[in-house]
């Protein structure tokens, strides 16, 4: 095989890349890959035992698997519709003060600066049933307070605290969608008598419908595989109430010492990952496909 | 009668007049074009009739009725954008349609009126494209479809061509003419470019500074300037001013000479001066001379230039094509 002077320089400039990779990447995946088939713990490290599937068998039959998955699963969602939404209607309702007086940005954004664990250390503080101040105020002036933090309610107070944290991140990415469409487009909807109303339906959004689904996917993402904030608000939460999958892992993992078990988790969490992005793909291709089409 | 009528209307951005009070009266089906260098409030004019400015004072009516409050939608116009403003995401069907689904004209109805504008703008075949996939002169055409389907009193173009390459440009030029005679509507164009403004124009208003300079027809604007600054913009190459004792000898304070009325003369003529360079476009040539006290003249003549730089050549005015101006600019008769 002849490779002509760039394809040689070529491979010269990725090879950092690539031994990167590998030495980033491969190695720990394919420990990953060996612990997920072994019964392994922490005093076994160095010398799993090939078992098989057998760790899979066992996370699949656990039902707290499941249930973290269904956590995760219904907080990734929920927090990815809730934060989506109020950061494009902020976005919008916000963007003649915001794009005026660029120092708001900066206002608007300060909850993203504060590390998440921090957030959650902080509000179980403020949420505390006997030191906090919210119930203690909410106890003082309603004379009762609910419980933020026990098993009924944790599910949503968590929603709301990562809700709090994150829909910055969405308002900023729909503040620039929205900014960048130009002004004559929608000089020409209103000659064309488009209602504010219709404009933002048939205009906006649509123009802005590629943001929407890129912010609804990271905030899914972030939402799905939430550890930081939650561990430090809940942990577990009562009766495992809030454990998230990222959760599940690293108590079986740290906690049971079943490193096996955990590793076959989080194989099992990366292949469910793989299928809905492969699926997503899929999704596009055929959708683009039709367009062209049609 | 008039349709468009302009009463004291004028424009204040904080503290910055853009137009001083102005009148101005634009007629059933004339195509009316505004012209002047950029920051001259041209287009600006043109938003406020459009209804995407609001006036600071004065009153705008069409057809007699009072627009000045009127938002931009109910005011019968259509707009054509310098960026063409398509609407991205839908193709060009859906893109002319739009302003008839606006207003809730039915699925059957709105389908025909698509059609037949597709039909006059030799769209058919890009009807179900989207405008990334058209060529620049291809979106004007749609934006001009978009505003042809609406059958508005009057439309409004904000330098529709300055986007497309030149010989596109002169194509389109024609375009709209036909346009204009086909379907007689009143059409308020804007532009920057004399050659537009000349062409396409039953009328032009020459703005400057938010005020008009002057309104005539093409024939008179370059015939008979109101003032220096009109002079000036029509026609290419600029006209040649001459101040100083000569311009005082006629009782002026500038006269003014266009080039294709400077001749080359044999034997003596009105100034001697050097050829600094010539400029040959084919059909004619542009001859920029230095003569002593007249200053720097360009000569047109037809074909090739019959002299080269460094030649000592013999210049005279045509009679009777000179103009006189005073002091203001103003043009003496």
């Amino acid at each position: 095989m002849h490779s002509t002077p760039q394809q040689r320089e070529g491979r010269l400039l990725l090879a950092p890349l690539v031994a990167f990779l590998i030495v980033f990447l491969s190695f720990p995946a394919l420990v990953d890959i060996v612990y997920a088939l072994s019964d392994v713990t922490f005093q076994t490290m160095r010398a799993p035992q090939i078992v098989g599937f057998r760790n899979f068998g066992v996370v699949l039959a656990d039902p707290e698997f499941w249930a973290a998955c269904w956590f995760s699963l219904r907080f990734g969602v929920l927090t990815a519709i809730i934060e989506c939404g109020l950061g494009l209607a902020l976005a919008i309702f916000l963007s003649p003060i915001v794009s005026r007086h660029g120092w708001t940005l900066a206002l608007i954004m300060l909850p993203m600066m504060v590390a998440p664990s921090m957030v959650g250390l902080m509000y179980r503080l403020v949420l505390h049933e006997f030191a906090g101040p919210l119930p203690h105020y909410l106890t003082l002036w309603f004379g009762t307070s609910p419980a933020f933090l026990d098993a009924n309610n944790a599910f949503w107070t968590l929603v709301v605290v990562e809700v709090l944290q994150w829909t910055p991140f969405a308002f900023l990415l729909f503040h620039v969608a929205y900014i960048s469409i130009p002004a004559e487009i929608r000089e020409a909807a209103a000659m064309d008598r488009a209602t504010a109303w219709k404009i933002l339906w048939r205009i906006e959004l649509p123009m802005m419908k590629a943001t929407i689904a890129i912010a609804l996917g990271i905030r899914f993402i972030d939402g799905f595989r939430v550890f930081d904030n939650v561990f430090g608000l809940t942990g577990a939460g009562a009766g495992g109430s809030t454990m998230s999958l990222s959760i599940y892992i690293y108590q079986s993992f740290f906690k049971g010492g079943q490193i096996g078990q955990a590793v076959a988790a989080s194989v099992l969490m990366f292949l469910a990952s793989l299928v809905v992005l492969y699926g997503a793909a899929v999704l596009k291709a055929q959708l683009d496909r039709r367009r062209m089409a049609a | 009668m008039a349709q468009i009528t302009l009463d004291g209307v004028n424009k204040v951005f904080g503290k910055n007049t853009v137009i001083p009070s102005l009148n101005l009266e634009i007629g059933k089906g004339e195509f009316v074009v505004f012209v002047g260098p950029s920051g001259s409030g041209k287009s600006t004019l043109l938003r406020l009739i459009a209804g995407l400015e609001e006036t600071s004072g004065g009153r705008i009516s069409i057809e007699g009725k009072d627009v000045t409050m009127t938002p931009c939608g109910e005011r019968g116009l259509a707009m054509v954008f310098q960026s063409y403003a398509l609407y991205p995401h839908m193709t060009v069907r859906q893109n002319m349609a739009f302003p008839l689904e606006m207003v809730g004209e039915s699925k059957a109805s709105t389908a025909a009126k698509v059609e037949d504008a597709a039909r006059v703008l030799d769209l058919t075949r890009f009807l179900e494209r989207r405008p990334s996939q058209l060529s620049g002169g291809q979106r004007q055409r749609v934006a001009i479809g978009r505003a042809i389907v609406r059958n508005p009193t009057a439309f409004l173009f904000d330098e529709p061509l300055s986007n497309l390459d030149a010989a596109l440009r002169g194509s389109m030029r024609l375009e709209i003419m036909k346009l204009h005679q086909q379907l007689e509507s009143t059409m308020i164009y804007v532009t920057h470019d004399q050659v537009e403004a000349m062409t396409m124009a039953d009328r032009i208003v020459v703005l400057n500074h938010g005020v008009i300079e002057q309104v005539g027809t093409p024939q008179e604007l370059y015939e008979r300037p109101a003032n220096l600054f009109v002079a000036e913009f029509i026609g290419a190459p600029k006209m040649n001013r001459i101040g100083g004792r000569i311009a005082a000898a006629m009782g002026a304070e500038t006269i003014g000479i266009r080039p294709e009325h400077l001749r080359i003369v044999e034997g003596e003529g009105t100034w001697q001066g050097s050829v600094e360079l010539t400029e040959n476009l084919g059909a004619e040539s542009h001859v920029h001379v230095l003569c002593g006290e007249a200053g720097s003249l360009v000569v047109r003549m037809a074909g090739a230039p019959s002299v080269k730089a460094g030649d000592k050549i013999n210049l005279s005015p045509a009679e009777g094509f000179t103009y006189r101006f005073d002091h203001e600019g103003k043009a003496l008769r």
